[in-house]
């Protein structure tokens, strides 16, 4: 770079192009002000949320809160831990194959406007209120397969509420794998499905994983497909086809009660502050793992 | 040179060539593509196809193992015959097709796996045995003039390489399944001069064995390594002949303009 002429910038440019430029620089100066605002916008109700919840959350919460079951007005939480961890893995074992074939087909086996409708109808899903998807599961599964309110129908419930997330991130991992790839492997005598899963699969697996645990985090914040399916019960369940306890049920159902004794309402403070920290250390390991899984395929995409 | 002694136009009357290409078309709707391509080519040769961007080279060479059939959109007619066996034909499976004929991209295609695992990437589809794997990658590290560089560490990420290696190993990856026709499109236009330099030192090995067909825009590519040259333009073939002719004597006057780089 050469030095400024003694006259300035104006031998430079036109006037236009300086005025323009000034512009241009101010507006700069004020959007890099704005962000700082912005993120505190963002950040501060969720800070005042944990707070909140917190504060109410952890006088009382012990290792005994997470040991015994809710008796009615106290207790802890055991049962309803042991719900929601039951009805998650139900729900992913549903939600987790169906959705990777999902994508398999959207992505890689369907013509691309097959794909499309696939993509279409996910979108649907993903729209659609869970409190609507709680009602199908009460009318398909509880009353019309007679499978009555319990762990079973619930899971399915759940598990078709994540799908369309699964899919979604499906979709988009094996969608960005590059084309390049698909031309090498078909190009070396591979079918479709041996490109699918040799090359893809591998690649795709990390988003995937990531869509899982985000599938899975969304999940077990959902009360409304699980009110009418799962019903409610203080008690961990034994059999598919008990009614079954859940941390955000143990919220809808204690939150509201007269503060006659206080302990209800504590109880579901410390089920949002138990869920807080599930979802939060879910979110954790999915970014640690996005950005190792990220490092490990550089190059690849030039 | 078996292939210089030939007339320059055995397309037609010569004898017959490993792969017979017969009054091939492609087109995309109305538009098209190819237009009536007739060429033979030989084996144990280096064919270049030449022609300038947008001629149809690419998609004539992905014409030779099926490839083009990947994008639906597109309309083939006419007929490609390995040894007499039409490819096209309805009982032929494209992906035996693609074992018989290997194919190498523009842009170098590893898969985020070991060097040793890219090699074998063809005979693992086939469930080959371990001992065959091993022997099967390390004949087609050396015939792709890759092994003295890689040989103590198979294990190594294939993305770590440079760009020229991983051109090579993915002209390994095609080897290893020992095809009768390579084909490559463009296999340098990403490298720099010592990549592209390698390659073409691998292409003219690769002949003693197989047929081998490499797509350029680079005449001077043609002349460093083909025994034949096919000139290609607007999706017709204008003239194919042995490479000394082609280059030095051309009959057509659009093969001059292209070959002294006076093309419009």
């Amino acid at each position: 770079m050469s030095a400024v002429p003694a006259s300035g910038w104006a031998d430079w440019f036109s006037p236009t192009e300086l005025v323009r430029f000034r512009r241009r620089h101010l507006v700069d100066r004020w959007i890099g002000r704005l962000v700082p605002i912005v993120f505190l916008v963002a950040i501060v109700p969720i800070l005042d949320l944990i707070f909140w919840i917190s504060q109410r959350a952890l006088p009382t919460l012990t290792w005994t809160t997470l040991t015994t079951n809710p008796t009615g007005n106290a207790g802890g939480l055991y049962g309803p831990i042991v719900g929601t961890v039951d009805l998650l893995l139900l729900g992913l074992a549903i939600a987790v194959p169906l959705g990777i074939v999902s994508g398999l087909s959207s992505a890689i086996f369907l013509p691309f406007r097959w794909g499309e409708v696939v993509r279409g109808a996910g979108d649907l899903l993903v729209g659609l209120p869970s409190v609507i998807l709680g009602y199908f599961g009460y009318f398909a599964l509880v009353i019309y397969f007679g499978w009555g309110a319990s762990l079973l129908a619930g899971g399915v419930t759940l598990g078709f509420f994540m799908f369309p997330y699964i899919a979604r991130a499906s979709d988009q991992a094996f969608s960005s794998v590059p084309p390049d790839l698909k031309d090498a492997a078909l190009g070396a005598g591979a079918r479709l499905r041996q490109y699918a899963r040799r090359v893809a699969f591998p690649i795709a697996l990390p988003q995937i994983l990531s869509g899982i645990f985000l599938a899975a985090a969304i999940g077990i914040g959902e009360t409304a497909p699980l009110l009418w399916t799962a019903l409610f019960s203080s008690y961990p369940p034994t059999t598919l086809s008990q009614p079954t306890g859940y941390l955000t049920g143990l919220i809808w159902n204690y939150y509201d009660e007269p503060l006659t004794f206080g302990t209800e309402v504590t109880l579901a403070f410390q089920a949002a502050f138990l869920l807080i920290v599930i979802v939060v250390v879910m979110n954790v390991i999915v970014r640690l793992y996005a950005e190792r899984s990220r490092k490990k395929l550089e190059g690849l995409y030039g | 040179m078996i292939d210089g002694s030939l007339p320059s136009d055995a397309a037609s009357s010569g004898p017959p060539g490993l792969l017979e290409v017969e009054h091939l078309g492609v087109s995309a709707g109305s538009r098209k593509i190819l237009d009536d391509v007739t060429l033979s080519l030989p084996d144990r040769t280096v064919s270049a196809v030449l022609g300038p961007s947008g001629c149809g080279k690419t998609t004539f060479i992905r014409c030779l193992n099926r490839m083009v059939e990947l994008s639906p959109a597109l309309k083939i007619v006419g007929s490609v015959r390995l040894l007499g066996r039409d490819l096209y034909d309805r009982e032929v499976d494209p992906a035996l097709v693609r074992r018989r004929i290997g194919m190498v991209f523009q842009r170098p295609t590893v898969f985020p796996q070991s060097i040793f695992e890219n090699a074998a990437f063809g005979l693992r589809l086939v469930h080959a045995d371990e001992d065959e794997v091993d022997r099967s990658v390390m004949d087609a590290l050396k015939r792709a003039g890759l092994w003295d560089e890689v040989h103590d560490d198979l294990d190594r990420s294939a993305l770590a390489l440079s760009g020229g290696q991983q051109q090579r190993l993915c002209i390994a990856r095609a080897l290893a399944v020992k095809p009768r026709v390579l084909l490559l499109d463009e296999p340098t236009s990403s490298l720099d001069p010592h990549g592209t330099q390698r390659i073409e030192a691998t292409v003219r090995h690769l002949k003693e064995e197989i047929a081998v067909v490499i797509v350029t825009h680079n005449v001077g590519q043609a002349a460093r390594i083909s025994d034949r040259v096919a000139f290609f333009h607007a999706g017709r073939v204008v003239e194919v002949g042995a490479t000394p002719d082609i280059l030095e004597r051309p009959r057509e006057a659009l093969t001059e303009q292209f070959i002294t780089g006076r093309f419009t």
